[in-house]
């Protein structure tokens, strides 16, 4: 029997349970140490808790081994440790690209992100891994798939209730328009996600959900309200905003930030070449300034874009103002404070330095008196009111 | 204004950035003798011979222009080292920009430097177009272009015999040839083209240096008579003290070692040290100014458009890592010169790691064109 090995149980258990595990018979788990053991433990628990298919479960287990070969990893805290389970899964899940985010993972595990953070950054230099990024199009589908909107209940008035594939599609697609105008980069995914979920939901019933506020959504659907969505939520109304002026059909209509939700089909359909029009890049906004300046000049012979899209745009003499840029929204913003340019140091480092300006530092034996009674009466007044 | 980048020579940067493979003349044999110098003109000349349409050797393009590094090549190279030299020159062609000529005689680099400077404009052009794959871009040979400017009447008449024509033994480049006149310029400039230097200056916004006061320190006393001075042994075993100018922190040891943060300079962290150094010799310790050392140099700036910062780490993952659920910024750890970039979706680039400043300046051209490469949605 393998009571020589590691675990050193009684003699009397080997009765009490008849079958005896591989592991436990071979001793392949007496080389390896009790933190190890319950690491790799946690580290299938956490992939049969995600329901992970079972191959990722041998790819993580694979690193949390490769990690604990490193002396640092062997040394860190058990707090580190903890957390390292998780990396393993996540980095697993990212190479397969099974969206699985940071914030899920600490939540499952109770961990903190800042310590989460610099273990990921640590295991992935350490391992010399290639992480891909998270793919943004699988976390749309797994995340819409998690609110609980799709069949009616007693939170969820009928009204209420979705087509899944219907708002899947149309959450896609608000995404992938966040992604073109800068929304999405730089920034956390999740919480764009909710508020074009949010978006998606409310324009296919406008009538019926316009009511319904962001966070009574979320309660309803079951999902936590991340703290950013709102501020993504108006962020992406406001490029709708600026793609309806560019539909005939919706400038006469002066639409504002609720009233833009009922178009938002309209605006998803053409969407390729609102945006195109809706927004110029600062050179391509000059050049094609020019362009339409000279197309004028010359009368009838109209470049071929105004042609084409004469359909959507509206006549010449009513298209509004210059477009604004598409820069992302912390370009657009104005600098918080205009930074002055250094002035010039002629500084040398080997100036004379002269007595006066060190001894502004020091302190005359007067304020040395007094600083030493003023301490010695802090001390006194501290052990008065903590008695030993 | 900040001190503007230093041009470096293509021969310092090469001697910079490797061991170059090839042994430097002076440490061989001694002066050759006089047939292997003739051996060395006549393969040469027989090379000039067979491409007509090249300057002939007695134009004044053999004028030597040495490398102002003080590399002086004299011909006292093993024959092989010269052959392997000539095919590596002769086979990679699109590659001049990597190739160390600096320790071949001028005389002798002729010819592959006029294949290279018709090359080296065609590479910096597709260099500033397209997409960068590799994170360093070796700066244009400096020397070459000027001896091409120089003599701006035969090459432009190379230019129109080679590419033309297309039957001879110059290989055509696949571009076409440049069509912008050569400007004219006074020999000894070095010029960079236009298209390569970004312009933008990155700001040195900190330096953390470190300084040896060779002596043990009382920190209570020196809390105790220093009014700029806090120390908190619980919380942090040294003493934190603050001048006023320049604006900089010092952690000051027991042992005597010195931390000094927050200058915007290197000269002005060095005064700031000496400074310190000056209050605790004030205080009554025998402080000594040993080994001041510039430990670390941060630099910032602004490329003033919008990076699109998931397809950079598409395209050069070995060296970046953007996580927007951790960081909103991009970290690209780049290799030569060693530097980590904080690269932002607005365009604003924080460089750190550097020991000296130049390799903030370096750092940051070399990912300037790789930024310039995304800024199209």
């Amino acid at each position: 029997m393998s009571a020589a090995g590691g675990q050193g149980r009684p003699f009397l258990r080997v009765f009490l349970a008849p079958e005896v595990t591989y592991s436990r018979s071979t001793g392949e788990n007496d080389q390896v140490s009790r933190s190890q053991q319950r690491g790799l433990r946690r580290v299938r628990d956490l992939c049969r808790v995600l329901q992970l298919p079972s191959t990722f479960e041998d790819t993580a287990v694979a690193y949390y081994q490769q990690a604990y070969r490193h002396s640092g990893i062997r040394a860190a805290r058990l707090q580190k440790k903890e957390v390292l389970v998780g990396c393993c899964v996540l980095i697993t899940c990212r190479q397969h690209n099974w969206p699985l985010t940071m914030g899920t993972v600490c939540a499952l595990l109770y961990a903190d992100l800042d310590v989460f953070s610099g273990t990921y950054m640590q295991i992935v230099k350490l391992l010399g891994l290639d992480v891909p990024s998270l793919c943004l199009a699988d976390l749309v589908k797994t995340y819409c798939s998690s609110f609980r909107l799709f069949q009616a209940s007693p939170s969820v008035p009928a009204k209420y209730v979705e087509d899944k594939e219907k708002m899947l599609s149309r959450t896609l697609q608000l995404v992938e328009l966040a992604d073109e105008t800068w929304l999405v980069t730089g920034r956390h995914p999740l919480p764009v996600i909710t508020a074009a979920t949010f978006l998606a939901w409310q324009s296919l019933q406008p009538s019926h959900r316009l009511t319904c506020s962001l966070a009574r959504f979320c309660k309803l659907a079951n999902v936590d309200l991340p703290y950013p969505a709102s501020s993504r939520l108006q962020e992406l109304l406001s490029v709708l905003l600026r793609m309806a002026e560019r539909l005939a059909w919706l400038q006469v209509l002066k639409l504002d930030k609720r009233s833009v939700v009922k178009h938002i089909g309209d605006l998803l359909q053409h969407r390729h070449t609102l945006v195109r029009k809706a927004f110029r890049d600062g050179t391509a906004e000059m050049e094609a300034g020019e362009k339409e300046l000279r197309g004028r000049c010359q009368g009838p012979e109209q470049g071929k874009e105004e042609v084409a899209s004469s359909s959507l745009d509206l006549p010449e003499g009513k298209r509004p103002a210059s477009p604004t840029p598409l820069l992302p929204p912390c370009m657009l913003k104005p600098p918080k404070r205009i930074c002055p340019p250094p002035p010039v140091s002629t500084v040398t480092g080997d100036e004379n330095i002269s007595d006066s300006e060190i001894e502004q530092y020091l302190r005359t034996p007067q304020e040395i008196k007094d600083f030493e009674k003023a301490q010695a009466a802090r001390q006194a007044a501290r052990s008065v009111s903590n008695p030993p | 204004m900040a001190r503007a980048p230093r041009a470096l020579s293509r021969a310092q940067l090469q001697l910079n950035s490797r061991a170059s493979p090839f042994p430097p003349p002076l440490l061989t044999v001694g002066p050759p003798p006089m047939e292997e110098e003739q051996t060395y003109l006549e393969l040469y000349l027989d090379q000039c011979a067979a491409q007509d349409d090249l300057a002939p050797p007695g134009s004044p393009l053999l004028s030597p222009i040495v490398p102002d590094d003080g590399y002086i090549p004299n011909t006292s190279n093993s024959e092989t080292v010269f052959n392997s030299h000539l095919q590596e020159v002769k086979g990679a062609s699109g590659h001049f920009s990597s190739v160390d000529l600096s320790f071949l005689p001028d005389e002798l680099t002729q010819e592959s430097k006029d294949q290279s400077v018709i090359r080296s404009k065609q590479d910096i052009e597709e260099n500033c177009k397209t997409q960068s794959q590799q994170s360093r871009l070796s700066l244009p040979r400096e020397q070459d272009m000027g001896l091409g400017l120089i003599n701006d009447s035969t090459l432009s008449k190379s230019h129109s015999q080679a590419y033309p024509g297309d039957a001879d033994s110059v290989q055509p480049s696949p571009e076409k040839p440049n069509s912008t006149p050569l400007m004219s310029i006074t020999p000894m400039t070095p010029v960079t083209p236009v298209s390569e230097c970004s312009g933008i200056v990155p700001q040195l916004q900190n330096i953390v240096s470190t300084v040896n006061l060779a002596c043990k320190l009382d920190l209570k006393k020196i809390a105790l008579h220093a009014k700029n001075a806090e120390y908190n042994p619980k919380r942090f075993a040294a003493v934190i003290m603050r001048i006023r100018e320049p604006r900089t922190t010092a952690l000051i040891f027991s042992s005597g070692k010195m931390v000094c943060t927050g200058a915007k300079s290197e000269e002005q962290s060095r005064l700031a040290a000496r400074k310190y150094a000056r209050v605790v010799q004030k205080l009554g310790f025998p402080a000594r100014f040993l080994d001041f050392k510039i430990q670390n140099m941060v630099g910032s700036c602004d490329v003033r458009f919008p990076i699109r910062l998931e397809g950079l780490v598409l395209t050069h993952q070995q060296f970046s890592s953007y996580e927007p659920e951790l960081f909103p910024g991009l970290i690209y750890r780049m290799v030569k010169p060693r530097i980590v970039l904080l690269i932002f979706v607005s365009g604003k680039v924080v460089l750190t790691g550097a020991k000296e400043r130049s390799e903030i300046y370096e750092a940051f051209e070399n990912i300037y064109p790789i930024l310039k490469g995304f800024k199209k949605a």
